[in-house]
């Protein structure tokens, strides 16, 4: 992939939340490409910094009290430091973003049509006739039946996949280059889960759109995502291609992670689980290795002081050293550290 | 209006949507018999009230005349005279005339400010909040009542106008703060948010996404400040510090109940002003109650 594709440069992007008049970050040196036509998923634990990232990007925060240093490069925009108005220009328009919950992201006043026209009124001059026909079409795109009676309607009609359906189409209204889906099936049973994500996939090979995707599910990721990039504590401490990352996981993170997944053949009886939390904003190690308290059994000689990533494969990055010495723990061995 | 889409409620048409706004109260209020009768209680006295003052002549009607002074209802007054000899059923018409055009224009004046500070102190937070609310602590500290009567008293020709707005001063601040405790959490909904995504300015946001959001609890605010401000008016009215002498006010009709004389032996004086204002406030407050209601599934009769 040559530069010319890179639709989003993220580098070294520190945001913090002010907490009694400090700073915490919980977002702390994440850098990262989106390329076109690419499907590129963020996953980790709560509280990790997943969806700061994606606020973030699309300026959502409350700027009294957090702060955004870093760059964020879109176009030959800085969109960390943009000002409102021209922020204003570019959301909507150049990204559009999908919500976790479609019920509470529409306007329950709201009838569903105008919702879809409201980005269109701010980013395009179509006139009002053909901004309704282009309602239609967006709620044809994604798949709703009778998009002229649904447009009509209100949201508490319509039920949750539908709703889910509409925010994509809101979110895909201008056409934008650049989608951020946080957590966009987590409030859906299985079923319409897979129905949205195989409409993800579907606009994204139709509109070329580079789509961010924020989500916990790993089985999600190993559907959809073409890139994976794994977060602990605010850093990214993991990123490889789908493929890579699922057959040959290295950080010891991401190989708990894929190893707490609960297998349907097998007849272990206790689930396999990460020790510990994830530490919270303030308690935050600003030292070596995050992930280190966490696996107390691995000498504290295998980490680096100042853990960087490095690349073990082609596109294959990988925080600290701590992954070559990191082997899982046996299970009498696990009785001894639980806090 | 609200009357033909009783109907169509009562009809139960098949694979009806849910109910809107309107239909939600027009079934409370064909529900709740005493709210019903309140409201077209309401609509026929203010209309009666308004049409009829307009074939009052006011300078007329203050006139005295010494003749019929304490005059007892009859042919001449329906509803007898006072002290001067002045038609108690006229000054009853034109005074009431003028409490309710006072408490609307109160109402109105502080809602729109009330709701606008509170909607945009809410959606934005942080030093914007911080310094309109010490303002309005500042406001909710000092005692109002005084100050307006300080006012009254100070200066030499007040009108209708520098009363209604020397009372909006005052009373814009409980609607300013409700409006903003809602606001604070309506504007972290998601929707909100999902708003700001599309790039929609603020000020939409506020305005057209918001406020209907909230446009429930603000009818019943304004509602409810109404009877308070019909309340306030005549009070001040009573006490002397209302409209000029010779503007009269349900107030200063209940006034005269003053003078031991006029309440053992004219009660024709007083008694059809203090039954107005009973009466206006319970219809008010029933009205109110029911669109309260109606803005709650929880307490929904209909």
């Amino acid at each position: 992939m040559n530069n010319a594709s890179e639709l989003l440069t993220i580098s070294d992007l520190h945001t913090g939340f002010s907490i009694k008049d400090t700073y915490y970050n919980a977002v702390d040196g994440v850098s990262l490409t989106l390329r076109k036509n690419e499907i590129l998923a963020i996953v980790g634990e709560s509280g990790c910094g997943k969806s700061t990232l994606a606020t973030s990007i699309i300026g959502l925060h409350n700027s009294n009290k957090t702060r955004v240093i870093g760059e964020i490069k879109f176009k030959d925009l800085n969109l960390a430091n943009l000002s409102e108005d021209k922020m204003n220009k570019v959301r909507g328009n150049d990204i559009g973003m999908i919500f976790q919950d479609p019920l509470s992201a529409l306007n329950p006043l709201m009838r569903i049509g105008d919702q879809i026209e409201e980005s269109l009124v701010y980013h395009t001059d179509l006139n009002q006739e053909q901004r309704k026909a282009r309602v239609l079409e967006l709620l044809a795109q994604v798949g709703i039946p009778n998009p002229t009676r649904t447009a009509r309607q209100f949201p508490h009609q319509l039920s949750g996949g539908m709703r889910q359906r509409v925010i994509i189409a809101i979110a895909i209204a201008c056409k934008p280059a650049i989608i951020i889906a946080d957590e966009p099936t987590t409030a859906l049973d299985v079923t319409i889960q897979a129905q949205i994500l195989d409409l993800l996939i579907e606009l994204q090979k139709e509109t070329g759109a580079g789509i961010i995707l924020i989500t916990h599910d790993l089985g999600v990721v190993a559907e959809v995502a073409h890139r994976v990039a794994v977060m602990y504590a605010g850093q990214v401490i993991e990123e490889a291609p789908v493929n890579e990352l699922f057959n040959n996981p290295k950080h010891p993170y991401t190989r708990s992670l894929l190893n707490s997944i609960p297998q349907a053949n097998s007849n272990a009886e206790r689930l396999q689980v990460i020790q510990g939390l994830v530490p919270s904003l303030i308690n935050l190690p600003r030292e070596g290795c995050r992930f280190a308290p966490r696996i107390p059994w691995i000498p504290a000689e295998a980490h680096e002081a100042q853990p960087a990533l490095h690349e073990v494969a082609p596109g294959h990055l990988v925080r600290c050293t701590c992954w070559k010495h990191f082997y899982f723990q046996s299970e009498d061995e696990m009785g001894g550290i639980v806090e | 209006m609200a009357e033909k889409q009783t109907v169509d409620v009562e009809k139960k048409t098949p694979a009806a949507s849910p109910p809107t706004g309107i239909q939600v109260i027009a079934r409370e209020f064909a529900k709740d018999k005493l709210a019903m009768t309140s409201l077209l209680f309401l609509i026929v006295l203010i209309t009666v009230i308004y049409v009829w003052s307009f074939l009052i002549d006011q300078e007329q009607l203050m006139r005295i005349s010494l003749r019929d002074q304490m005059a007892a209802p009859g042919e001449k007054y329906w509803l007898g005279a006072d002290k001067g000899g002045r038609d108690i059923l006229g000054q009853l018409i034109i005074g009431a005339r003028n409490s309710i055009t006072i408490a609307i224009s109160v109402t109105l004046i502080t809602g729109i400010i009330g709701i606008a500070i509170g909607l945009i102190t809410g959606y934005f937070g942080g030093w914007i909040d911080n310094i309109f609310m010490r303002i309005i602590d500042f406001f909710i500290t000092i005692p109002s009542l005084m100050i307006i009567i300080v006012f009254i008293s100070i200066v030499p020709k007040y009108t209708v106008v520098t009363f209604v707005l020397i009372m909006s001063v005052f009373l814009w601040v409980g609607t300013a703060r409700l409006v903003r405790s809602k606001a604070l959490s309506e504007s972290r909904r998601d929707y909100i948010n999902a708003s700001k995504t599309m790039g929609t300015s603020d000020g939409v946001i506020i305005f057209k996404e918001m406020m209907p959001n909230l446009s429930s609890i603000l009818i019943v605010e304004m509602t409810l400040n109404f009877a308070g401000n019909v309340g306030l008016e005549t009070g001040l009215s009573y006490l002397g510090f209302g409209l000029p002498p010779s503007t009269p006010s349900l107030g200063t009709l209940v006034a005269y109940a003053n003078d031991p004389f006029i309440l053992e032996n004219a009660w024709w004086n007083w008694l059809p002003a203090s039954l107005l204002i009973l009466l206006l406030m319970l219809a008010i407050n029933y009205v109110g109650q029911a669109i309260r209601r109606s803005a709650d599934a929880r307490q929904r009769l209909g």
